[in-house]
């Protein structure tokens, strides 16, 4: 006898309780639950939840209609997505294999001096330069060097595209309240979600064999701080200097390029080293969805407790990770030195 | 003046808020500044505004902070949006203008010089004082060419390499103003544009642009809370307090007959012997014997130290070679007392 019972007479709904039975299939707790023979019937005043509810009356759905419902919409759903997401996304795909394939293909004493050389003029610092080829040097010792490529190429992909995407949305934001204020929600959003939480709507719609799967995982995670200080950067333009260029008849894009932007370009920098940090965290995490790099490394040790595996391996993200934010932050001050004040 | 006025404010209304429109009615019925931010909560930037602006001339609007200088000022290439009213520049009415007409005016007819500088802090001097035609599209040559002698002009030559934010005040303001010249307009508006500036900057500044001046004969529009200031450089002055004129004329004339306690608060406190010029307590001519010739435009201080105190003399008034008028030391002693006090005795 069920709880509830009482309470579905009183109401007089006991005809349509006993008409429909719920057919979905049974998790396997509860087959579990069947077989031991354990009846929940113990518990004084069970919270009236669904799976509850239904032991007195058949008619209400169970919780795991629920999460098949879900199911069922996002397969029903798929087929019309992935002919629109598909073609879309599939540059991505190809971007990643070539990038990761050139990263590959290209001998180690031709791309370290590359590395070296874009850390220096991105930085034009010497310790930076300098620390960036020791740190490479010494991935390759440890027979790192491959999976650290691998890992930063996905990176230069992914933070190339969340610019190229992340920038004009940011610029957009700041030309528009109402835009603004529809997308930052969003990008909230897109913040807060457990990184996690990214990949399960992704592995429904892409097969794992696919790049653009982890691709995507990256760039909506990594492209928040870009959009949104891009959109800070431009709002916070001295209105004075703004006022000026109106009152000297500047279009909207003369106004754009030569003084918002421009202005803007410390935050948008400050943007960028985040979405690179961000890229760097979350191309770690993409391992689990078949994305190659340092996190596979990091997923073996933790798969197969091989400590020493997994420990190298998070060095070897320590290192890359300091590596691109000391070169981006050397960037940034060389930017905010052109506002030379001395 | 019989010649058309370059620059005509016509009924000039401004009430900042939502339904400025819908409230102006209230204004136009007596509604008050106070009045209309408690009731109606709408601000009250400027009312019934009607000034002439005569080319080639320096009219220097005068308030107290607050009283809508600012906003008038943006009013003439429309930075701010009029609620009612004309405002026609050469006989045309610019709120009839397109976006790119209005573009246009803003390129070739007005150029402005800002209190706060307003300088492009990534550009250099050069590029900064280049801006206006740069704007417009001109070629390499041209900008480097023109922007290089204004900054020769106004005083700033070498510094062509510099960042703004390695300037003083005083150097940056005067980038600001050979912008301005290079924009090459008839109109040059300026807003507050010495009042970041310390005294003697400030007069270096002044003069400066009194010399300018004297050889461009621009349509300066000027704005000041200071009167000393306003007086120095005014041919035509207009008083705004609450957003409205109070007073407008000839500064020696509002000097003279203040028409408002509120003017003659102002006036209250300036050095008149200083301000003031023997044109403004001058009688017509009808004597004979005079003391010696002065010219018409010096000031009373001046006289006084010339009689050595004694006002018992008559000096005859000359304009160039003309006899114009004669000046009688006690008229001049009293016209150093404000009326305020005088009407009090
Ligand atoms: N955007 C705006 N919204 C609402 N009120 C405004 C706005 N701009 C100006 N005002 C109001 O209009 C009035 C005049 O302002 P304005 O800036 O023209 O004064 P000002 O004479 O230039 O003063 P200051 O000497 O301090 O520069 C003030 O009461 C101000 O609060
Ligand atoms: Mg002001």
């Amino acid at each position: 006898m069920a709880f509830y019972d009482g309470l579905f007479k009183a109401l007089g709904l006991s005809d349509w309780c006993d008409g429909g039975a719920s057919n979905a299939p049974m998790s396997m707790a509860d087959l579990l639950a069947q077989n031991s023979g354990t009846d929940k019937e113990g518990a004084f005043f069970p919270f009236p939840s669904l799976d509850n509810l239904n032991e007195s009356c058949s008619g209400i759905i169970q919780s795991r209609d629920v999460t098949k419902g879900i199911e069922d919409g996002f397969l029903a759903a798929k087929p019309a997505l992935k002919t629109v997401l598909d073609p879309i996304t599939q540059p991505l795909s190809w971007l990643l294999d070539g990038a990761l394939w050139t990263f590959a293909s290209v001998p180690w004493f031709i791309m370290i001096p590359i590395l070296v050389a874009i850390a220096w003029f991105a930085s034009r610092s010497v310790a930076v330069t300098v620390f960036v080829a020791f740190s490479i040097m010494l991935l390759g010792l440890v027979d790192h060097y491959d999976v650290a490529m691998q890992t930063l190429s996905i990176i230069f992909v992914c933070t190339g595209i969340s610019v190229l995407l992340g920038v004009p949305i940011g610029i957009a934001m700041s030309k528009s309240d109402r835009l603004q204020k529809s997308v930052v929600p969003i990008l909230d959003l897109l913040q807060t979600l457990p990184t996690f939480v990214y990949l399960i709507p992704l592995i429904f719609l892409f097969s794992v064999t696919e790049s653009k799967l982890y691709g995507i995982a990256i760039i909506l995670y990594a492209i928040v701080p870009v959009i949104r200080l891009t959109d800070l950067g431009i709002r916070l333009v001295d209105q004075d200097v703004i006022e000026a260029a109106n009152a000297f008849g500047m279009n909207s894009r003369q106004k754009l390029v030569g003084v918002e932007l421009p202005l803007a370009l410390p935050n948008i920098m400050a943007g960028i080293n985040q979405t690179i940090m961000m890229s760097l965290a979350m191309v770690v995490i993409a391992s689990l969805v078949s994305a190659p790099g340092l996190g596979v490394n990091v997923l073996r040790g933790i798969r197969n407790l091989e400590l020493g595996v997994g420990i190298v391996a998070g060095i070897g993200i320590v290192l890359l990770a300091v590596i691109l934010d000391r070169v981006s932050k050397a960037a940034l001050s060389r930017v905010d030195m052109t506002r030379v004040k001395h | 003046m019989t010649q058309e006025p370059k620059v005509r404010l016509r009924g000039l209304y401004k009430i900042f808020g939502n339904n400025d429109k819908g409230v102006l009615s209230h204004v136009k019925n007596g509604v008050g500044k106070e009045e209309l931010l408690v009731e109606h909560g709408h601000v009250l930037g400027l009312q019934d505004i009607n000034v002439d602006m005569q080319a080639g001339e320096i009219t220097v609007v005068m308030g107290l902070s607050g009283s809508g200088k600012s906003t008038l000022i943006r009013h003439l290439n429309r930075l701010i949006e009029p609620t009612a009213g004309e405002i026609l520049v050469d006989g045309e009415d610019v709120m009839q203008l397109s976006v790119d007409g209005l573009r246009g005016l803003r390129q070739t007819k007005m150029s402005m010089v800002f209190q706060k500088f307003a300088l492009l802090p990534h550009r250099t001097v050069l590029q900064n004082t280049a801006m206006a035609l740069a704007v417009r599209g001109s070629d390499e040559a041209t900008q480097t060419a023109e922007a290089q002698k204004w900054l020769d002009r106004v005083g700033l030559s070498g510094f062509e390499n510099h960042y703004p934010a390695q300037l003083s005040g005083g150097m940056q303001q005067r980038v600001g103003i050979a912008r301005a010249l290079t924009a090459n307009t008839d109109i040059m508006l300026m807003d507050e544009a010495f009042s970041a500036l310390d005294p003697l900057i400030r007069t270096d500044m002044q003069n400066l642009l009194l010399e300018l001046q004297e050889e461009l004969h621009k349509t300066i529009i000027f704005i000041t809370h200071d009167l000393d200031e306003a007086l120095k450089l005014a041919d035509h002055l207009v008083i705004l307090k609450d957003g409205a004129v109070v007073q407008q004329g000839e500064p020696q004339g509002i000097l003279m007959n203040p028409s408002d306690p509120y003017i003659e608060d102002f006036v209250s406190d300036i050095n008149r012997a200083r301000v003031l010029r023997v044109k403004s307590v001058m009688e017509p001519l009808t004597g004979t014997e005079f003391a010696g010739d002065v010219d018409i435009r010096d000031n009373l201080e001046s006289m006084i130290a010339r009689s050595g105190g004694d006002t018992s003399l008559h000096y005859r008034v000359m304009d160039g070679d003309t006899p114009v008028g004669e000046l009688h030391m006690r008229d001049l002693v009293k016209a150093l007392v404000p009326r305020l006090s005088s009407s009090e005795a």
